[in-house]
Formats: structure tokens, C-alpha cells, sequence
């Protein structure tokens, strides 16, 4: 799916109080931060990670500034480029961060996160739809299994076993790709 | 505290979130102050009820309302991240041209030994410094109405913030206090008075708007 669609799908649910939806944006979110900051701040691994927190705390904090109709990235990175300033103006140090177009927040995973990705999508297709989805918010979406299930409505029971089941495919049709 | 940790803490007990907008009940406590600055700081003008009726004072009010308007539009604006603040910040210039044209084509059909009577009123030296000083009893409420917004350009929104607190005073001063009925008059006095709290608000707003 478009990244910017989908991150955009978990904001509204957010802003309409889904807890779940919540987690997993901010999840994503910190996976995009992460390499925005640490790749801006030279490698200084502490304060990128600090950076993180904050920004999340932001985002969370200033959630209703978002404009449903706006672009979520535009709106994200907005945010993680003023407190990256802010981080510099800060220590006293005067930094000109440029303004570079939004989609750097999501496309900072390079290339090779781009080809997991796809591959990812690909291993995942061979499966039915409800076993997909299970998977993906079990093992991608940081959902416990109990909340996977109410997600999905199955029981708990159930659904640990159909994961259980879609690994052994999973990785039963990537050996077979890698004979 | 671990980067999980805090995801689990901030998605726990999540609410709904309505669109975060400039407090109105803060401006209105703006204006009300604004009112009661001019008068208890600078009178009433005496036969109130005249000038409200004359169109002139309309006029007057009309242009600061204006561009108090305009500069509430680009203080929501500009407090949102991302969001592009082309289109208020055009009609703040519109609203200040347009009443410079109109001063400025009111002294060319003035006769040339009045025009400068015209254009500096009785009051010219004392304007500015009047807007300023109700301003200070706006600026308070003003920036706090914007304090659930988000602006990430600091400066840019205590700039708007400080238009906005300046068109509110003056909005005040002009239909209260000030005998001046003249377009030259207001388009030059008035705004230089409203810019003065746009740059003042523009430097307010680096420290006072930080989140």
C-alpha cells in the first residue's frame, strides 16, 4: 500500500481515538524518525534518539493541529524539522537545516528497506486475506495477539494458531524460492 | 524512559482530538480589554454616540478589523505545520494596500495647501505610541488563543500574533478615542502603529511561542 495513504489512514483513526491505530503510527513513525535525525545529527546516537521521543511526544501532543485534509507527511515532517532546529538552536549551535521535501521522512529508509518491502508484500500475498492480516499485526503492527484477534474478530485461541500456520508457509515458500 | 515504553504510554488512554483552533473566548477577553485600555488609559471620546454614526469611524474601524482578521487567518495557518500561509498573507498585504491607495488617492484630490494638515490630523505623534499602549493589554490573551496550535516558524507567528493584537487595539482606539477621520491619515499612522506590534510580536513570539 502507499505509504503516505496508510500512515495517513492510522492518523485519522487516531484523531478519532483509536488507541491501537495510535501505537502503530507512532511505531512507524519512530522507524522513520530514527534514520532523519541520526543521518542529521552525524551519528550522535543519544541525541537522535532523544530527538525521537520528543518529536513523538509532539506529534502526540499537537495531534490536532493535523488537517484532515492535508498530507500527512507534510504535517509530520514539519514537525521532526522544527525540532531539529530547535535540538540545534538549543545547544547555541546555528545550523540551516534546509527544507527538503517531505516525503525524505518516509523515503529516509534507503533503497534496501524499499526491496523488503516489496518482498515482504510478496511473501505475504501468497496467503489468504484474513491469515494476511493477522500476520501483519501480529508480527509488522506491534499487536499483541489478544488485540489482533478482537481486530479480526477471532478468539485469541485462533488466532495464535493461524499465525503459527502462516510462519510455517511463510517460510516453507521461501526455502522453496531459495532452491 | 525506552522509545517502546513511551508508545505504549502515549497510545494508553488516547482521546479523541477535535482540530485545535485559535481560542475565541481569549480574543473576545482581547477585545474587552482592548476596550476597557482606551477607557481607562485614554477616554471616551465625548459625543460617542455621533461619532459611532458617522461613516467615517466605520471606515476606520473596518480597515483595523480587517487586518486583524487577516492576521488571525495567517496566525491559524501559520500554526499548523505544513501548511501553506501564501494566501492570508496576500490578503494582510491587500488589506494594507488597498487602504493606501485610498489615502494616498484622497491626498491627490486634496487641494495641495491642506494636504499636509490631511495626512498628519492633530494626532500623528501620539498614534503609534496609542496603539501601542492598548496593545500591551491585547497582547496577552492574543498569544495565549493560539497556545494548542503548533507553529514551527516561531518568529513568523509572533509576527501574525502581534498584527493580529494590533488590529484588535487599533480597532479599538479608532472608534473610541481617536478624532482623526482622514484615509491618509489612518493608512500611514495606524499602520505604522500595527507594524510596530507585528515586529515586536515577531520577536515576543521566539521565546513566548517555543514548544
Amino acid at each position: 500500500m502507499d505509504r503516505e495513504a496508510e500512515l495517513k489512514r492510522l492518523m485519522l483513526r487516531g484523531l478519532d481515538g483509536d488507541p491501537g491505530a495510535w501505537r502503530m503510527l507512532l511505531t512507524q513513525l519512530r522507524g522513520a524518525l530514527t534514520p532523519y535525525f541520526r543521518r542529521r545529527l552525524s551519528g550522535l546516537e543519544a541525541d537522535a534518539e532523544d530527538l525521537v521521543q520528543d518529536c513523538l511526544i509532539a506529534i502526540h501532543a499537537k495531534r490536532a493541529t493535523y488537517d484532515r485534509s492535508m498530507a500527512f507527511t507534510a504535517w509530520a515532517y514539519a514537525i521532526a524539522r522544527y525540532k531539529l532546529i530547535d535540538h540545534f538552536r538549543r545547544q547555541g549551535r546555528r545550523v540551516d537545516v534546509p527544507l527538503e521535501d517531505a516525503a525524505v521522512l518516509t523515503a529516509e529508509h534507503s533503497v534496501e528497506d524499499g526491496v523488503v518491502r516489496r518482498d515482504l508484500s510478496k511473501v505475504l500475498s501468497i496467503l489468504p486475506m484474513r491469515q494476511r492480516r493477522l500476520i501483519e499485526d501480529v508480527r509488522i503492527g506491534g499487536f499483541s495477539l489478544a488485540e489482533a484477534a478482537a481486530r479480526n474478530g477471532c478468539t485469541e485461541g485462533a488466532a495464535k494458531v493461524s499465525v503459527h500456520r502462516s510462519m510455517k508457509a511463510l517460510s516453507a515458500s521461501v526455502i522453496s524460492h531459495e532452491d | 524512559m525506552k522509545t517502546d515504553d513511551l508508545i505504549d504510554a502515549l497510545a494508553a488512554g488516547l482521546q479523541p482530538a477535535p482540530p485545535a483552533r485559535l481560542n475565541a473566548l481569549l480574543l473576545a477577553c482581547a477585545a474587552a480589554a482592548s476596550v476597557a485600555a482606551v477607557a481607562i488609559l485614554l477616554g471616551v471620546r465625548p459625543a460617542l454616540a455621533e461619532v459611532l454614526s458617522s461613516p467615517t469611524t466605520w471606515m476606520k474601524g473596518l480597515y483595523t478589523a480587517g487586518l486583524a482578521g487577516a492576521a488571525l487567518w495567517l496566525s491559524a495557518r501559520a500554526g499548523r505545520p505544513g501548511v501553506d500561509t501564501r494566501a492570508p498573507l496576500a490578503a494582510l498585504a491587500a488589506v494594507a494596500g488597498l487602504a493606501v491607495f485610498w489615502g494616498a488617492l484622497e491626498l491627490l484630490m486634496t487641494p495641495g495647501s491642506e494636504r499636509l494638515a490631511d495626512w498628519l490630523g492633530r494626532t500623528w505623534t501620539v498614534c503609534g505610541r496609542n496603539i501601542l499602549l492598548v496593545s500591551a493589554a491585547a497582547a496577552v490573551p492574543t498569544f495565549l488563543s493560539a497556545r494548542r496550535l503548533a507553529p514551527t516558524r516561531p518568529a513568523f507567528s509572533g509576527f501574525a500574533l502581534g498584527v493580529a493584537t494590533g488590529g484588535i487595539a487599533a480597532t479599538a482606539y479608532g472608534v473610541l478615542h481617536c478624532p482623526e477621520s482622514t484615509a491618509a491619515f489612518v493608512a500611514t499612522w495606524y499602520t505604522i502603529g500595527i507594524a510596530l506590534t507585528g515586529v515586536i510580536g515577531a520577536v515576543a513570539g521566539r521565546f513566548a511561542l517555543r514548544w
